[in-house]
């Protein structure tokens, strides 16, 4: 089964004690120990982002690595074969740009293909996100960029959606010149995905959701999507979707 | 057209080791103006803080004025990046992956801005990824091995830097120039070049054993190595590269452990 999670903001990066986003994307590979690969390469293989990775995926709950393709001569490990071989791959945050040049110059992002294909799940966080889409909107250079993603999923992505007021802006903008149906999401939401289609939206705070925007008949229509709190089972979600209508 | 000007290192870092303050002291003497604007593009390391710490701690104080540019963290100050880069006199490009590095700036459009800054007098400097990076083919070792990785070509031939400390780099390097019958170009740490235009016109080193090698095909099938003459850079004070004594005799007892721990290994 083909899995790609989504957050639009959270886990150990964003959310320090807060692990429902990441525990979910544990628990999603139904194994007891999963093995876990981070990505940091959006960031640089930033030193800090590898070491928090390592503080919050412990070895007691799974087999965690991380690969670095800013130092591949200190780890000369098979990239192909050590993806393959994992239950999740973790893609962090940072510049999306950066990200997506780095992995094609290194053959990352057809090995996360056939990862894909072959059942591991793929989550990220922030440009973690916008990269398995076929577009995103990002404002990581300071205006809004309409940026080509790897195209997993046939959609639009943005995230930080409601905290960021300007990527709405510039979405509404593209999708009235022909962007993809997107799917947004808010700090605190990610979209769970099996194969294209969204299976369930989960949050790790009680307000946070994750909205699919497009354009009907030249307007911009919002739907929120009923999302599941994953911090108490007793939670009942807003189950009926509200439409919110954009002149 | 303004006088394009390329000082390719092939290893220098921010720091008061082997020479490094003469090279520091060179490129100063390179940027014009006088109180240039130097900035700093980490990018081949993914921005690491403490390469940009150590490259203001080396400058800081001098006649110049400093600034770098993280394209990783540009979301903390949105930069215009064509007319930023073109307002500097000039530009060092530090080490670490030449795949990244070239694979960033293209997805950043940067690699034709760093053309038009070149084409407009702006001086370049780099070292190891950021010295081969100008050229039309590098050495580099940014998937572990070491492989022919094509540059920007703004200068021709091949670069392999880090030359004498990495035999594979200059075996590489030796096999192509053979190969291909391209002219090709070794520096060792502590040592450059000096491009100006798309000719190589001059040589510097800042230590003893460090200089700059011209490969060049044999016309028997291999390669050919020529030093070149140096300009020796003067140190500004003694460099400190000297171990204490302590840190040679632990060294010493590691690597012989280490010899005899495969020894032990071969036998089985």
């Amino acid at each position: 089964m083909r899995q790609i999670v989504t957050f639009g903001g959270g886990g150990f990066s964003m959310e320090a004690g807060n692990p429902l986003l990441d525990q979910f994307v544990l628990d999603l590979t139904g194994k007891q120990r999963p093995k876990v690969c981070f990505l940091p390469s959006a960031s640089g293989d930033a030193d800090h982002y590898i070491v928090r990775f390592y503080r919050h995926f412990s070895g007691e709950q799974c087999v965690p690595s991380h690969l670095s393709l800013f130092r591949r001569v200190k780890a000369p490990v098979d990239p192909r074969e050590h993806l393959l071989d994992q239950d999740l791959i973790y893609v962090g945050g940072g510049s999306i740009n950066s990200l997506l040049g780095v992995w094609a110059a290194h053959g990352i992002d057809e090995i996360l293909h056939e990862c894909w294909e072959k059942g591991v799940i793929l989550c990220g966080v922030s440009a973690g996100s916008l990269c398995w889409f076929r577009e995103a909107v990002s404002t990581f250079h300071g205006p809004a960029q309409r940026i080509e993603g790897l195209g997993f999923l046939p959609w639009s992505n943005t995230v930080h959606y409601s905290s960021e007021p300007p990527r709405r802006e510039a979405l509404f903008s593209w999708l009235g010149e022909g962007m993809t149906p997107a799917y947004a999401a808010d700090d605190g939401a990610a979209l769970h995905f099996v194969g294209e289609d969204v299976a369930q939206v989960v949050a790790s705070r009680p307000g946070a959701r994750a909205y699919r925007v497009e354009l009907r008949h030249g307007h911009v229509v919002t739907t929120q999507l009923a999302t599941r709190y994953l911090g108490d089972e007793a939670f009942v979600p807003l189950l009926r979707p509200v439409t919110m209508l954009e002149a | 057209m303004a006088r394009r000007t390329i000082l390719a290192l092939g290893g220098h870092e921010f720091s008061r080791k082997l020479g490094n303050e003469a090279i520091r002291d060179y490129i100063l003497a390179l940027a014009p103006g006088p109180k240039p604007r130097i900035c700093l593009l980490p990018t081949a390391s993914g921005d690491p803080e403490d390469q940009i710490t150590a490259f203001r701690a080396s400058l800081g104080g001098l006649r110049c004025e400093l600034s770098h540019l993280s394209l990783f963290r540009l979301e903390h100050e949105a930069v215009n990046l064509a007319p930023y880069l073109r307002a500097q006199d000039l530009i060092y490009v530090g080490g670490g992956s030449m795949v990244n590095l070239l694979a960033i700036w293209r997805a950043h459009g940067i690699d034709e801005i760093l053309r038009d800054c070149w084409s407009h007098g702006v001086v370049l400097v780099g070292q190891s990824a950021g010295a081969m990076c100008w050229f039309d083919w590098g050495v580099t070792r940014s998937a572990g091995a070491a492989r022919l990785v094509a540059g920007l070509g703004l200068v021709p031939g091949i670069l392999s830097v880090h030359y004498h400390r990495d035999p594979e780099r200059r075996r590489t390097l030796l096999d192509a120039v053979a190969e291909r019958h391209i002219p090709g170009h070794g520096i060792d740490d502590g040592a450059g070049v000096i491009i100006r235009g798309r000719a190589l016109t001059a040589s510097v080193s800042a230590r003893a054993d460090a200089a700059a090698w011209r490969v060049t095909p044999d016309g028997r099938g291999r390669a050919r190595e020529t030093r070149l003459e140096a300009v020796q850079l003067p140190s500004p004070r003694p460099a400190i590269d000297e171990a204490p004594a302590a840190v040679i005799e632990m060294r010493s007892l590691r690597a012989a452990r280490l010899a005899a721990s495969r020894g032990a290994w071969s036998r089985r």
